[in-house]
């Protein structure tokens, strides 16, 4: 059986949702392998909430807001596009494939181009195999 | 009748005996405590042997105090049959809180580090490179050598840990007030930190606060700092804001900026991440090439956010290990 | 993480079809049933509805239910319904989540099975995130009766006018020195050929002369700080340099209304109908002037013998703008007939790609127009007509090549004027006036309603509201109900008194602020301020947008994002990562 990567979204909800939304009313399709919690604004987004999806058996993790300018909040995304670079290089030290943490901005009216992030995304995930890290977190099966 | 003596142990696991240093260091107290308690094990300063504490019944000491954290199965055993004989586990100190310094390597992998200390560290004889083995046989006897874990483990993965003792090495008036209060009873619900204020360090550091803005990241030796002013705001790291106070502020008020050794406050699941998060806020650009030329200027991030904390942090180790 | 005991009621919607067609809704009754703190779990056809929302009603009533998930639509569509269905209940609104299974799952894949599963990991999700929900109560604040009008186009002289009639005091701004906007520089309007001269004056009289009416001409926003029912406007003077002389005027207003308006579309992008070169290729607007003139001629001042209209210029095209602009092709008819009501004699073309004539009177204008031999001339959406110099033999200053579809053939007409029907676009200070106010802008640059179909006049931000064609092309009919839609709306809210204060905002906890200061400067809202003998930060719930950029910041852990906690937002990774 061929691996289905497990992708968490997080998505803000005046400009990335409502784009991710406008690909339902669309009827745009893209693979079932992401799934979507809501946060008011990308700001909202606490590194703390990366690591800890990756912890629970994410795959990737895909960050969406607004595209700088246009936050419905004025600055959270910039805020957003400060941190999750700083939080993937710190990945990078875990050893953790750069293409597994993703930030993307995406509009309201960007349907299409939420369906084609998301294809592309779940396509490079599985070509990186499963991740390693929810791995033997807990102390049990590992040195005996 | 006279009242029974507290029975207490002290232990050292992957540590560096600076906490036994601590405790030490709290002076006269430690006679006062030599008077109330009969300390069962203390390697760093009794006789105390392991068979002894073997031979104890469960919960027959009062009180462990276990710094150090779990680096290999002596350790682990040592933690486990502690655990077993005492009414109380205190993790002391922050190799035993969170994995400490030796944390540090579950950055690499056990190949790696075996590898660079016995076949390539400088000072080894020739002909002498050789890594240890768990058992080896000598002179027709089985010798065994404790078992080297792939990575670090803070205390509480191994074994419950009734109360949390934090600092590098804790503070010595910390040690004081927290034996004292074991001592009688006084103690707040199991699995509270103790010895530490409930607040960051920013409470206590006496240096002038306000805007937040950074446009570059300096190593301590770059500037002459302002001594009054907060030492990130002149782009110094300093950890202050997401570490416990309890410390004294001592390195901010020495000129050096808190290293996170007291760990995060109540409330924050992950030093490193929730750092990131704050750095990230206060980073002053809106360029996606400005913010990443101000992030390069952050030498050996991963580090700085780590110190204290790998074990403890939400990934706990590197995919290398 | 261990869950909160409450007695948790989910209910998943079929929508129809439209949910159940893809993912098994029974099969995820089932499985949400195992799961902890879920005492109910029901399937439904339209949980919407009336009768769905009873459901959870009755159940809230009967079972005790503390907490409820809807597993449905987006929450953007009925999150208020359900929410306000809570409160019918007797329980706290905020007691409440929803699961997106439709609009980003089934309509959107087709693995059945796989939509099933992943259904059931945003319907555990929500349940495991409702369990940290706490009751948050709104705070009713005093509104401001004022309203701030941006733009003084027939859009914002009909929502003043509309407003100050009720008795309501308008500010009318424009950076203009003249009322009117576009319409202004407009003769007849379409289908029925009434002055916009005539209308326009009705409204400009009535507006300088009403008293709730404060005029504001040659200004603009300068800045818009507040939230809605308290905004506090500030503006500047366009007209004038000089710092000194050029104060900001402040004005309090409980609400605005954008009707900015829109530009026309360049003709001098679209190279190849020579605009700018060829002297007598002009665009509608250079043609409302000669008609309020009282004069059509060539540029040479003769009278055209023949006048080509082209339809869609700028409009409809992968080139320049994909949409439709709305009143091209009404005008264009317009055109045909004041044109031989002026010259009976003149031959008129009217080059189009479709006519299209969707309102009231539109057909019937049609059919007169084609009445006054006109001729109708259709060529292809990207194959545009080719404008050539007549020569020196033809009796025409033009010559136009029509590949013309409904014939099929190659049409040659000749052209002594050209009229460029140039279709409308969004004005360059949109972004700008965007960002002022704090709504957002389509691709195609024109504002974002609240919802297309169901709020048509609002936005996102509460207490702005947008009309006219700064939403979208569209004609004077829509643009003058849009404006007094907008002003109703305002006038309802007035008629309340008081505003309702969204319950989500940030607070600080005194007791865990370290008095770091890092999230001081953060708030785009200036809604945390410092108290320096506490030496603790503190949140102005009123201004607070609830973004939660100050909530992730925290290095002590110390701001609580009310609605939006890291409890709440964790379980939910936890259980959507089941």
């Amino acid at each position: 059986m061929s691996f289905e990567p497990r992708i968490l979204g997080i998505l803000c909800n005046w400009c990335s949702y409502a784009g991710a939304d406008l690909a339902g009313t669309s009827r745009i399709h893209y693979p079932p392998n992401i799934r979507v919690i809501r946060v008011m604004c990308s700001a909202r987004v606490d590194p703390t909430f990366v690591v800890k999806a990756l912890v629970n058996g994410a795959d990737g993790v895909l960050i969406c807001g607004c595209h700088p300018g246009d936050c419905h909040y004025s600055e959270g995304n910039y805020k957003t596009m400060r941190r999750i670079p700083l939080l993937k290089k710190v990945l990078t030290d875990f050893g953790v494939e750069d293409e597994r943490v993703r930030l993307e901005w995406i509009s309201a009216s960007e349907g299409q181009r939420f369906a084609d992030i998301v294809k592309d995304m779940t396509e490079r995930i599985r070509a990186l195999g499963p991740s390693r890290i929810s791995d033997e977190l807990h102390v049990d099966q590992r040195e005996k | 009748m006279a009242a029974k003596k507290l029975q207490i142990a002290l232990y050292w696991g992957a540590g560096c005996g600076g906490c036994d240093v601590a405790v030490l260091d709290t002076n006269e107290f430690i006679l006062d405590v030599a008077s109330l308690a009969d300390i069962r094990l203390w390697p760093i300063a009794v006789d105390g042997k392991y068979e002894d504490v073997e031979a104890m019944a469960d919960s027959e000491l009062d009180l462990t105090i276990f710094n150090g954290a779990v680096r290999n199965s002596e350790n682990e055993h040592l933690a486990k049959l502690l655990r077993r004989k005492s009414k109380l586990l205190i993790a002391f100190g922050s190799c035993a809180h969170m994995g400490g310094i030796p944390g540090l390597a579950n950055f690499t992998n056990r190949e790696e580090i075996l590898t660079r200390v016995y076949l390539q560290n400088p000072s080894i004889e020739p002909g002498n490179k050789k890594i240890p083995h768990p058992e080896t046989q000598v002179d027709g006897q089985l010798l065994h050598l404790p078992h080297f874990f792939k990575r670090v483990y803070k205390l509480a993965d191994i074994v419950p840990v009734d109360y949390f003792l934090p600092g590098c090495p804790p503070a010595p008036e910390q040690v004081k007030l927290s034996i004292l209060a074991i001592a009688a009873g006084k103690l707040p619900p199991k699995g509270s930190t103790i010895g530490a204020a409930e607040r960051n360090v920013c409470d206590d550091c006496q240096r002038s606060k306000s805007e937040k803005k950074i446009k570059r990241f300096y190593r301590p030796q770059e500037i002459i700092q302002d001594p009054e002013k907060c030492l990130l705001e002149q782009g110094l790291v300093c950890m202050g804001p997401v570490t416990r106070s309890g410390c004294g502020v001592r390195c901010p008020e020495s000129g050096l900026g808190c290293r996170g050794c007291y760990g995060p406050a109540p409330d924050v699941l992950d030093q490193g991440t929730k750092f990131i998060s704050a750095l990230g806020s206060i980073i002053d650009s809106k360029d996606p090439k400005e913010i990443e030329a101000i992030i390069s200027g952050l030498s050996d991030l991963s580090a700085i956010l780590y110190r204290f904390g790998l074990p403890a942090s939400f990934l706990q180790r590197s995919l290398k290990s | 993480m261990e869950s909160r005991e409450c007695k948790i009621g989910v209910y998943i919607c079929n929508c129809g079809s439209n949910i159940a067609k893809v993912v098994d809704c029974e099969a995820v009754r089932e499985y949400i049933s195992t799961l902890p703190q879920v005492v109910i779990v029901r399937t439904y056809k339209y949980m919407c509805s009336n009768p769905g929302q009873e459901l959870i009603i009755q159940d809230i009533k009967e079972q005790g239910l503390e907490r409820v998930v809807v597993a449905a639509c987006s929450p953007r569509m009925h999150e208020r319904t359900f929410r306000a269905a809570l409160q019918t209940a007797g329980l706290n609104p905020y007691m409440f989540e929803m699961a997106n299974i439709r609009e980003q799952c089934s309509w959107v894949h087709d693995d059945q099975q796989a939509a099933t599963e992943k259904a059931k990991a945003l319907t555990q999700a929500a349940v495991r995130r409702v369990a940290y929900h706490e009751a948050l109560e709104q705070v009713m604040v005093d509104m401001c009766p004022n309203t701030l009008v941006i733009g003084a186009g027939i859009a914002g002289l009909t929502a003043a006018l509309e407003l100050a009639d009720a008795g309501q005091k308008v500010y009318l701004l424009d950076k203009q020195d003249h009322l009117g906007g576009n319409l202004a520089r407009v003769d007849l309007t379409a289908p029925y050929l009434d002055s916009a001269r005539d209308l326009l004056t009705e409204r400009i009289t009535r507006v300088r002369s009403n008293d709730n009416i404060e005029l504001l001409l040659n200004s603009r926003l300068q800045e818009l700080k507040g939230y809605v029912g308290n905004f506090t406007a500030t503006l500047m003077r366009v007209d004038n340099d000089d710092p000194e002389e050029n104060k900001a005027q402040e004005i309090e207003v409980g609400n605005v209304i954008v009707c900015t308006g829109y530009k026309e579309f360049p003709a001098e992008r679209v190279t190849h109908f020579g605009y700018g070169k060829l002297p007598d290729v002009i665009t509608s607007f250079d043609f409302e002037k000669m008609l309020r003139a009282g004069r059509i001629e060539g540029r040479d001042g003769k009278i055209p013998k023949y006048v080509a209209i082209i339809h869609c210029v700028g409009s409809r095209s992968t080139e320049y703008h994909g949409y439709c602009s709305r009143v091209c092709c009404m005008t264009a008819l317009k055109y045909v007939h004041e044109i031989k009501s002026a010259i009976p004699s003149c031959y008129v073309s009217d080059l189009y790609i479709d006519m299209h004539a969707f309102g009231k009177g539109h057909e019937d204008f049609y059919r007169r127009t084609s009445e006054v031999k006109t001729m109708f001339l259709m060529y292809g959406k990207g194959d545009h007509p080719i404008i050539h110099s007549a020569g020196p033999k033809d009796d025409c200053q033009m010559l136009i090549e029509v590949n013309e579809q409904l014939s099929g053939e190659v049409i040659e007409i000749p052209a002594d004027l050209v009229i460029l029907m140039v279709g409308m676009e969004a004005r360059e200070d949109a972004t700008e006036t965007a960002r002022l106010v704090n709504i957002s802008q389509d691709k195609d640059g024109w504002f974002i309603e609240s919802h297309p179909k169901l709020d048509p006049v609002a936005t996102t931000t509460d207490g702005i509201y947008i009309a006219g064609t700064c939403v979208a092309p569209k004609d004077i009919p829509d643009t003058v109900a849009q404006a007094r839609a907008a002003a109703g709306r305002i006038l309802a809210k007035i008629a309340k008194g008081k505003i309702t204060v969204d319950a989500i905002y940030a607070e600080i906890n005194e007791e865990s602020c370290s008095g770091c200061r890092i999230c001081n400067e953060l708030c785009p809202y200036s809604a945390i301020e410092f108290d320096d003998i506490k030496k603790r930060s503190h949140v102005i719930s009123a201004m607070c947008k609830a973004c939660g950029a100050c909530v992730a910041t925290c290095p002590s852990g110390a701001i609580k994002g009310r609605h939006f906690t890291d409890q709440q937002i964790i379980a939910q990774i936890e259980g959507v990562l089941r």
